[in-house]
């Protein structure tokens, strides 16, 4: 439970950037990000491996300085005003860092002692469903058993706010559900929580906002509904439709292509495609086998970017929205 | 960075005390290894000529195993082992300070160490050694060297890839502190320079601050006073060490291994 509670946004980032090395060896793995969460919302950053996710996370997180720009965490600066910062957040890394040799339960007694304010012990193996394993040497536990050990440290302050580093990177689907749950009980509590992801179904399912990064930047940024908006839908069936007339010349559509077999259309207006496809099919009585449509997804928007097919240099721009855009 | 929780290391050394004692190797090494040249107090012929010489080689030769073991290739392989692991970065996104987390981990090794130079003083007298003379010069060597050693711990965990080279890069460290103590039956011409190695001149310290013997005696020539005179330049050296190492440490320090 949050029992503070500071005025304006929990994590301010503005114009971050951070290096590696210097001289000509000298890597830019941030270059100029601007972010900020609310109270209460969580944020996902979502990007391919290399983006700069981690990069930008630590530096949140007061692990690392940044090169330039500023953070503020709680309205705090996460490495002078350490202490303040560490007692109300709750980290978790990209990979869990426990002694193999300790047991469940002597690792969250160690990190307890190591709080101001920690909850019961058993309260929290009790949380992530870790009381069954709790005399159990970490050496011995699954992934996603020390996953939600680490998840257990992270919130046993009971934090406002959260930095997620992958949390479900390598869970298998039922321990990834549990964490989601769990995300969303944090922000139902009022807490923040910033977290970075490569799946694209965490994002949709989890975030409030997500912020697309690529080679160091964030180059869109939005409501997951948003994000997609300004996106082709697409409109897919088996064979090249023999007998239509020429699917190019339908209502808003952006492109035609084929691919082993399938035909695929961009619309930039799901509804009008789709109801001149589907009469066009029923006047000429042709079957379309296999017919798909959907609105723009996360994935359309990340792919693009990803790909490069989308400028990667404008940074967090107001997308333009095409006229009846592809809602969801 | 400059005030430790108490409850805080108390905590972490705690974890890394059950670690030291629940790895078979670390428990030999970290615990054992160091209680054993106190037994050479047992066979040191204490009616003989020059006895004073045999009880202090085992009380220096304790010593230094306490130092080299406990505290310096503990804390090595620990901190190498601990990084590996990712520990010591999980670690330091709580709210552990940095000199926490060292203290933490260095922290079982001094308590086995100091155990050590303490026990040393009852079992020497009762098999007929002399009480130390100077027992604040000694226990201030004690600690002086602990603290070097483990400076040195810190600064070779730096450049030491992982638990099982330390085998290896914790050579250079342990033959410093070893030359100076073989040294001692060495040539002058060579001892002028093996007694600025961190191993003479602790030998050195052990020998004025308990037994009253200057450089290279072996029976008791120096009085109460005498000993603050002849530990000067013996301290000097270990200082010179600790602080070198203690730059050293600071300036190679790693969290993570390397990617």
């Amino acid at each position: 439970m949050s029992t503070r509670t500071s005025p304006g946004p929990h994590i301010e980032v503005r114009g971050l950037h951070r290096s590696y090395g210097s001289g000509a060896d000298a890597f830019e793995a941030v270059r100029g990000v601007d972010l900020v969460v609310e109270p209460g919302t969580v944020v996902a950053l979502l990007g391919t491996n290399g983006a700069g996710k981690t990069s930008a996370l630590e530096v949140v997180e007061g692990l690392a300085p940044p090169s330039s720009g500023e953070v503020r965490v709680l309205g705090l600066d996460p490495v002078a005003d350490r202490a303040e910062v560490r007692r109300r957040t709750g980290v978790l890394l990209q990979t869990s860092g426990f002694p193999a040799d300790l047991t469940v339960a002597e690792t969250l007694r160690m990190w307890a002692a190591t709080m101001t304010a920690p909850r019961p012990v058993a309260d929290a193996l009790a949380d992530l469903d870790l009381a069954g394993r709790a005399d159990v040497r970490v050496r011995a536990l699954s992934g996603g058993e020390l996953r939600r050990l680490d998840l257990a440290c992270t919130l046993l302050g009971e934090p406002e706010v959260v930095l997620l580093d992958e949390p479900t990177t390598g869970l298998d689907p039922e321990s990834r559900r549990r964490v989601w749950e769990l995300v969303a009980g944090l922000r139902d509590r009022g807490c923040s929580v910033l977290l970075t992801t490569h799946h694209l179904e965490e994002a949709e399912e989890l975030a409030d906002r997500v912020a697309i990064m690529h080679a160091g930047r964030i180059v869109r940024e939005g409501t997951p509904a948003e994000l997609g908006a300004d996106r082709p839908a697409t409109i897919r069936f088996e064979g090249a439709a023999a007998g239509l007339p020429d699917l190019a010349g339908l209502p808003a559509v952006a492109r035609v292509g084929t691919d082993h077999g399938t035909t695929t259309l961009e619309s930039r207006d799901l509804q009008a495609t789709l109801t001149a496809l589907l009469t066009a099919a029923a006047d000429r009585d042709v079957r379309l086998p296999g017919l798909e449509a959907r609105s723009a997804s996360l994935e359309s928007v990340f792919l693009a970017i990803a790909s490069g097919e989308e400028p990667a240099a404008a940074p967090t721009p107001e997308p333009a929205r095409p006229t009846g855009g592809a809602a969801r | 960075m400059t005030t430790l929780s108490l409850s805080r290391t108390a905590g972490l050394a705690r974890a890394n005390a059950t670690l030291v004692l629940r790895n078979r190797l670390t428990l030999i090494y970290g615990v054992v290894l160091p209680l054993l040249p106190l037994g050479l107090l047992l066979v040191g012929d204490s009616g003989s000529e020059g006895s004073g010489g045999a009880g202090a080689a085992a009380i220096v030769t304790a010593l230094m195993m306490a130092a080299l073991f406990p505290v310096f290739y503990n804390l090595l392989s620990q901190l190498v082992t601990r990084r590996d692991e990712l520990v010591l970065k999980r670690l330091r996104t709580g709210e552990s300070t940095d000199a926490e987390i060292i203290t933490s981990l260095a922290l079982p090794g001094f308590a086995v160490a100091l155990a050590t130079a303490v026990v040393a003083v009852p079992l020497a007298i009762a098999f007929g050694q002399d009480a130390p003379l100077n027992p604040l010069l000694y226990a201030v060597t004690v600690v002086v060297t602990l603290l070097m050693f483990a400076a040195f711990a810190l600064w070779t965990a730096a450049w030491t890839r992982n638990a099982e080279a330390a085998q290896i890069t914790s050579m250079p460290v342990i033959l410093l502190a070893v030359l100076g103590q073989v040294a001692i039956g060495f040539p002058d011409e060579v001892r002028r320079f093996t007694d600025l190695t961190p191993g003479a001149a602790m030998t050195d310290l052990v020998r004025v601050s308990w037994f009253g013997m200057e450089t290279g005696s072996t029976a008791q020539t120096l009085d109460l006073g005498g000993t603050w005179a002849a530990a000067g330049r013996p301290m000097l050296v270990l200082v010179a060490w600790a602080v070198l190492a203690a730059y050293l440490a600071r300036r190679s320090m790693r969290w993570e291994p390397r990617s």
